[in-house]
């Protein structure tokens, strides 16, 4: 018999969690977040305008990331400030 | 050698975090099957991490095994020294290499090295482990003839480690965590040794702050690129060769002037530039004046590279000017390593978007 130890190890916890889905449209504000992928602004942001027709609510709100590295603080301190949901996450 | 009278030996205990796994052997053919199960591995066979194995390859390590030295992304998994060890084992390591590879760790940590994007991106980007100093000696490190592999047991066996870990700790499976289209060789090892002795310049890490006997460089980069000067006899021509090469439109670097790109010469084409008095700083000045092109070309495939690295550019009105490939200057990193002839390389980076760690080596 041979032991062996794992070779993954244990895994933090880095406290993230997802936000409770928005049921109703209603009356919310949209928001964009264009990773700068190829047409990921142009997608999303057509959607976003089409969701914002239906359910009422503002133009949406576009901002831009890059697509390799987190979102700087300001503009997801601006997302959370005058939107409620959020469409992001393009790839190539 | 054992006699027929001695007790057996214990095993040696596990350490009470660590998760055990049973296997009937250690054949080739039961790791394998493990490793299947698990989702483990990297294609290649493994030496199997016995409790005994992984605490000699910790023997003498003066801090806590169980420190968090790095959370790799994306699965959040905890980079100790203890599971630094598991993979330096499974990798095949001396454990000469183990003070290299937790400086390496920690300098993959860095929130600028950016290793989520490092793991997660469609990039063929692979870590390269530059060893530098008294380190490269003594733990058996070859910096001359073939530095980047193969038949040298401590460089080979450092950048698998380093792969390990990122496949699992970091969770980075090929279309998981990983989502490189292609892959890359380099993403099964990936780890050079700086050649000091025949550098006519100061060691790399200098060039970077650092002053540590022993250090090593991590960085998000492509595979080398060759650049062939056999014929050339004075240090210009050489220069100029290698400014070719790094001046190619499919490297991220293209889009991004402001990325690092990293210029591996060999001995000779070093001694020849020394030899006409050339620093380090001026193979980066040559290289930046000589690596470009017109402000047309750029415009033509990527015209939002300045707003990555090089907003003053911008403003240039003159499809014929000749803009840079890599700005500023000092972001060409520029070493030497191999042995004799004449053959340097170009390492194009993974962008701005990841900038090298230069981490001290602590021995012990």
């Amino acid at each position: 018999m041979t032991r062996i130890i794992r070779p993954d190890g244990p895994v933090v916890d880095q406290a993230h969690h997802l936000a409770p889905p928005r049921r109703v449209l209603a009356g919310a504000r949209i928001g964009v977040l264009d990773n700068r992928k190829p047409n990921a602004g142009l997608l999303m942001g057509f959607v976003a305008g089409r969701l914002a027709e239906r359910a009422g609510g503002p133009a949406p709100v576009v901002l831009t990331k890059n697509a390799a590295q987190p979102a700087p603080r300001e503009v997801i301190d601006q997302l959370v400030r005058e939107v409620d949901l959020v469409l992001t996450g393009s790839a190539d | 050698m054992a006699s027929a009278t001695d007790a057996p030996e214990e095993p040696a205990p596990a350490d009470p975090t660590d998760e055990v796994l049973e296997l009937a052997g250690e054949s080739p053919e039961e790791l394998y099957a493990l490793l299947d199960e698990h989702g483990w591995g990297d294609g290649l066979p493994v030496v199997a991490p016995t409790p005994e194995r992984v605490e000699a390859m910790l023997a003498g390590y003066p801090g806590r095994t169980d420190e968090v030295l790095a959370v790799l992304p994306p699965r959040s998994g905890a980079a100790t020294p203890r599971t630094v060890a598991v993979n330096a084992v499974m990798a095949g390591c001396p454990a000469s290499v183990f003070p290299v590879l937790v400086a390496a760790v920690r300098g993959m940590g860095r929130p600028e090295f950016n290793l989520r994007g490092v793991q997660a991106t469609t990039h063929s980007v692979a870590i390269m482990v530059a060893v530098h100093g008294e380190i490269v000696e003594r733990a058996g490190y070859n910096p001359g003839f073939g530095t980047f592999g193969p038949g040298w047991r401590a460089n080979a066996t450092t950048g698998r480690a380093v792969r390990l870990l990122l496949l699992h700790v970091g969770g980075g499976r090929p279309g998981d965590g990983d989502a490189s289209t292609q892959g890359h060789p380099a993403k099964y090892t990936y780890c050079l040794a700086e050649n000091g002795p025949a550098s006519p310049w100061p060691l790399y890490p200098r060039s970077r702050g650092v002053e540590a006997p022993s250090a090593v460089t991590v960085a998000a980069v492509e595979g080398p690129h060759n650049s062939h000067d056999m014929w050339s006899t004075r240090a210009a021509p050489i220069f100029e060769k290698i400014a070719s090469v790094m001046t190619t439109l499919g490297s991220n670097n293209a889009p991004m002037m402001g990325a690092e790109m990293f210029v591996v010469l060999c001995p000779e084409h070093a001694a020849q530039a020394a030899a006409e008095g050339w620093s380090r700083q001026d193979v980066q000045l040559f290289l930046y004046e000589h690596a470009r092109l017109p402000q047309r070309v750029w415009s033509r495939h990527h015209p939002d590279r300045w707003s990555l690295g090089g907003p003053w550019a911008a403003d240039v009105d003159d499809p014929e000017r000749l803009m840079p490939m890599v700005s500023p200057p000092e972001h060409i990193r520029v070493m030497v390593a191999g042995g004799p002839g004449k053959h340097s390389c170009v390492i194009p980076s993974w962008g701005t978007i990841s900038q090298s760690a230069t981490v001290p080596v602590e021995t012990w």
